[in-house]
């Protein structure tokens, strides 16, 4: 088996490999960026360009959507299901489901292979290129993420979720209110519009999300009518914003207009008094708990190891008891080996 | 959304309702969404339907209460979806943040609960039984197979609102008391202000509703000799006062609540739970109906008073429950009557008033018919409720009251508006959850015993009662013949000798000292604890919080207090 070492707020390390996972730390060969989130892309990049003898790889996707958000470092763009072959390991990545460009990275070495997950969903999101797993391989290790890894988070279908925002939409701008739909800019914003390209309103997007948007058509996910959020003409369109934009001025001039929260935290009845929301629709891109404890027991691995989880206990526990290997790393805290 | 097999009436229906109340927001929808509800019920269906949105399973002047922890609950139905209660159960709750959130969540997606639901469709008044159920039945295991019985029943949505309803506290649906009369006045087409009046006199959001949906809201009178809930009072804690001026102080008398009813001769008492107590004080029945009163309901408090000293709690005992007190008794415990708000006056109820107009009608009266009412101070400081506070101490009185000056008389309600500040050491309320049998010459009864302090509202708990220490004695041999009698009927469950008991008899607990204690799961002990008295005038929701506990030891810690000089607690006007 491989080692696996979690080194603090930098992501995951082998070090046998020199390979860091969504890692943030010059002392390694090769980095792997599983998804242009912010938390998942380097981020110490001065030492970084310093390490002249450092690879990073993502999928040409991921690698646009980074360039667009401000990483200015050299990325070797890596296509799904393209093995990348070192003297010490082949490298393939295959589609997560989670946002446009999401991939696993399936690490196979002498000593074994290793399946690291990064975010991910399953069924996919559908504004991605699917979920995919390496086909006829034993996985050896199995590093996942286990954001909703508790029995109170179960998704609907991603079509009972599309009729939930179309229904909210066509309720709202029937009624005379404009939607608006509360989700980041990156991946959230885009899965909705693609939800619901077939309204004909014009979908305007929030400043931070539009130019992301170009790369998801690139990659053929259709997104309807959209353009980039403008004061004047918002209302009566289909909106989509960031929390943090109703909180600096997004919309503050429509008084007609109803929010949806959208996000696997919407499962939460709290967050009705907390986002000022009308209407709280659960649509994640992360797997809920039955989706994820389903996967590692399909897939079987000697060892799982679970990371970002709310309490690590719960889904140790039900592995355990279904006979499967697993550990958690803690990323927050430093390694003990 | 409506189905055909159910029945306007239906729970299923109402939980739906009260989700979609949730669900929508601006205060004007909800209300019209609640009295489009009440338009389709039957009167009598109305009644409940309100008492459970406003209210909870029971009504609140029955004080019953269904009695399941949190921790009954959780076990339960951690058991019922096959889920490990200290694993995955609570990591759930920690996550949520609401336990019946938890639980509808978890019922929806584990198989296992699903498969046990089949759904019974049972209307409102079934579900009332149900909860009576509940609180007749003694032990924990048979309150967690009746709960588990009624979830087979509900779908989860119901499930989490009938959990709510057990605890007797809001629905968490931003729609309190005031918004379900709204929904009633307009589903009912009467006027809103009648439907408040009648709600402030019937202290019951089921009575109103029957009154409003039968006409018969003009019945809704304050009728003298019939005993209204009484208005209480919350423990004081640092946030909830910001004004001290809004407020007066009044001491707080170590006596027994009492409402008095006279008008000519005729004089009624009526306890805090509303029972008649008139032949326990012959005395005063006779002092007050020579007085020939107008028609008049006072509130106020018996005490022993002898030697021009209000006596202490114990002495008091000596004449509560005693019908026909011989007349030894009558004068070793002589008892005074001290009013401290009117609620009725000449054919006019009072309450509505703001207590500072209440207390002018008050001085009045008791200046014209010459009897004690309390002394009532203005503050304006924290530092002047502290001095006050002392004061009331060293006439050996209980503490102090705090009245807000333009609040009304809130029947059956415990809110802000009137605060009670207690002692800082020396003794609080409890709750006896364990009893012991002794040996020697109590052996085979039970003589030794944990008592309990709450921490419903605590964060940090999940229980309802934590012990906060062991008393073996400080009861006189009549009161523990009672005691054992009352233990007898809360037994909940067995360990040898010990018997864990529901959590019912009160009992106020003297000690010395209180001491941080890391090893108990209270974080603290008290020195020498022994029985004061047995309250059987309180109930368990009367019970002091460790909240409260912390406080004393804190307010101990940082200052010691030197006896003020007395000056009086009431006046006997001359
Ligand atoms: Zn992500």
């Amino acid at each position: 088996m491989l080692k696996v070492k979690k080194a603090r707020y930098h992501g995951i390390k082998l070090p046998e490999l020199s390979i860091g996972l969504d890692y943030s730390n010059a002392d390694v060969q090769h980095i792997f960026v599983s998804h242009a989130h912010a938390d998942h892309i380097p981020r110490n990049r001065t030492s970084l360009r310093e390490h002249t003898n450092l690879a990073i790889y993502a999928t040409p996707p991921t690698a646009a959507l980074m360039r667009l958000r401000g990483f200015k470092e050299d990325i070797i763009e890596l296509p799904f299901f393209e093995p990348l072959t070192t003297d010490h390991f082949t490298m393939t990545l295959y589609p997560a489901g989670h946002i446009l460009g999401s991939a696993m990275a399936f690490i196979e070495s002498g000593v074994g292979n290793i399946l690291y997950t990064g975010d991910c969903k399953t069924p996919a999101s559908p504004a991605t290129e699917g979920f995919e797993l390496p086909k006829d391989r034993q996985v050896d290790q199995l590093i996942i993420e286990a954001t909703f890894g508790l029995p109170i988070y179960r998704w609907k279908s991603n079509e009972e979720l599309q009729s939930d925002l179309v229904s909210f939409a066509r309720q709202a701008l029937d009624e005379g209110y404009t939607p608006i739909f509360l989700g980041y800019n990156l991946g959230k914003a885009q899965e909705m519009m693609h939800m619901l390209r077939e309204l004909p309103e014009t979908k305007q997007i929030h400043g931070g999300g539009y130019p992301l948007c170009a790369v998801y058509e690139k990659y053929g996910i259709d997104l309807g009518p959209y353009e980039r959020y403008n004061r004047a003409s918002s209302e009566g369109c289909l909106l989509f914003t960031p929390n943090s934009g109703l909180e600096s001025g997004f919309a503050s001039h429509i008084k007609k207009k109803r929010i949806a929260y959208c996000s696997g935290w919407a499962s939460h009845e709290a967050r009705r008094t907390q986002t000022q929301a009308h209407a709280l629709i659960p649509l994640s891109d992360h797997l809920d708990y039955f989706e994820l404890i389903n996967l590692c027991e399909h897939l079987q691995p000697k060892r799982t190891y679970i990371t970002h989880t709310p309490d690590p206990k719960v889904v140790l526990h039900e592995l355990q008891q279904r006979g499967l290997d697993a550990v958690y790393l803690d990323m927050m805290h430093e390694e003990l080996d | 959304m409506h189905n055909k097999q159910e029945a306007a009436d239906n729970f299923e229906l109402w939980a739906r309702l009260v989700q979609n109340i949730a669900e929508t927001r601006g205060s004007n929808a909800k209300v019209e969404l609640c009295a489009n509800y009440f338009a389709h019920l039957a009167p009598s269906e109305v009644s409940l339907a309100c008492q459970f949105m406003g209210e909870g399973a029971f009504s609140t002047i029955s004080g019953k209460r269904a009695s399941v922890g949190a921790r009954t609950i959780g076990v339960a139905a951690a058991d019922y979806c096959g889920i490990d209660y200290d694993i995955v159960f609570k990591a759930c709750r920690t996550a949520n943040g609401s336990s019946t959130e938890t639980i509808q969540r978890l019922f929806e997606n584990l198989p296992e609960a699903r498969q046990k639901n089949t759904l019974q469709h049972w209307n409102l008044a079934r579900i009332s039984e149900l909860a009576e159920e509940l609180a007749q039945t003694r032990g924990r295991k048979d309150k967690q197979r009746i709960l588990t019985r009624v979830w087979g029943g509900l779908s989860p949505l119901a499930t989490k609102y009938f959990l709510r309803l057990l605890s007797q506290g809001s629905l968490r649906i931003g729609f309190e008391r005031r918004s379900v009369l709204q929904a009633l006045a307009r589903s009912s087409q009467v006027d809103y202000e009648q439907l408040r009046y009648a709600h402030m006199l019937t202290g019951s959001l089921a009575k109103t509703a029957e009154l409003a949906c039968t006409n018969r809201l003009d019945q809704a009178q304050f009728k003298l000799f019939n005993p209204i809930a009484f208005m209480l009072a919350a423990p004081l804690h640092s946030r909830s006062v910001e004004h001290w001026h809004d407020f007066i102080a009044e001491e707080k008398f170590d006596g027994m609540r009492c409402q008095l009813h006279a008008h000519g001769p005729k004089v009624e008492l009526f306890s805090r739970d509303l029972n008649a107590i008139t032949n326990q004080f012959p005395e005063l029945v006779e002092l007050f109906g020579k007085k020939e009163f107008p028609p008049t309901v006072i509130d106020g408090e018996i005490c022993v008073y002898r030697d021009q000293t209000i006596q202490p709690f114990q002495e008091l005992q000596k004449r509560m429950g005693v019908k026909k007190p011989s007349k030894t008794l009558l004068r070793e415990y002589p008892v005074v009557f001290i009013g401290y708000d009117l609620l009725y006056l000449n054919q006019k109820e009072t309450v509505s008033q703001s207590l500072t107009q209440r207390r002018i009608s008050l001085e009045n009266i008791a200046k014209t018919y010459k009897f004690p009412i309390s002394t009532q101070h203005s503050v304006d400081s924290k530092d002047q409720v502290d001095q006050l506070f002392e004061q009331a101490l060293a006439h050996g009185n209980e503490g102090l009251m705090l009245k807000e000056k333009e609040a009304p008389y809130s029947f059956g309600e415990r809110n802000n508006h009137w605060l009670k500040v207690k002692r800082p050491s020396g003794s609080i309320d409890t709750v006896i959850l364990y009893a012991q049998a002794g040996s020697g010459k109590r052996g085979g009864s039970y003589s030794d015993f944990t008592l309990g302090v709450s921490v419903k509202e605590d964060p940090r708990y999940e229980e309802e009662f934590i012990p906060i220490g062991k008393a073996y004695g400080g009861y006189t041999d009549q009161e523990w013949k009672e005691l054992n009698k009352a233990i007898k009927g809360c037994i909940i469950d067995r360990f040898g000798p010990t018997a864990q008991l529901r959590p019912e008899i009160v009992v106020e607990l003297e000690f010395e000292a209180i001491q941080p204690n890391p090893r108990t799961k209270a974080k603290y002990t008290l020195r020498f604890p022994r029985f004061k008295a047995i309250r059987w005038d309180l109930s368990p929701q009367d019970v002091d919080s460790l909240d409260h506990v912390e406080m004393l030891f804190n307010e101990h810690q940082s200052k010691e207090r030197s006896p003020q000089k007395s000056s009086q607690s009431f006046l006997i006007p001359d």
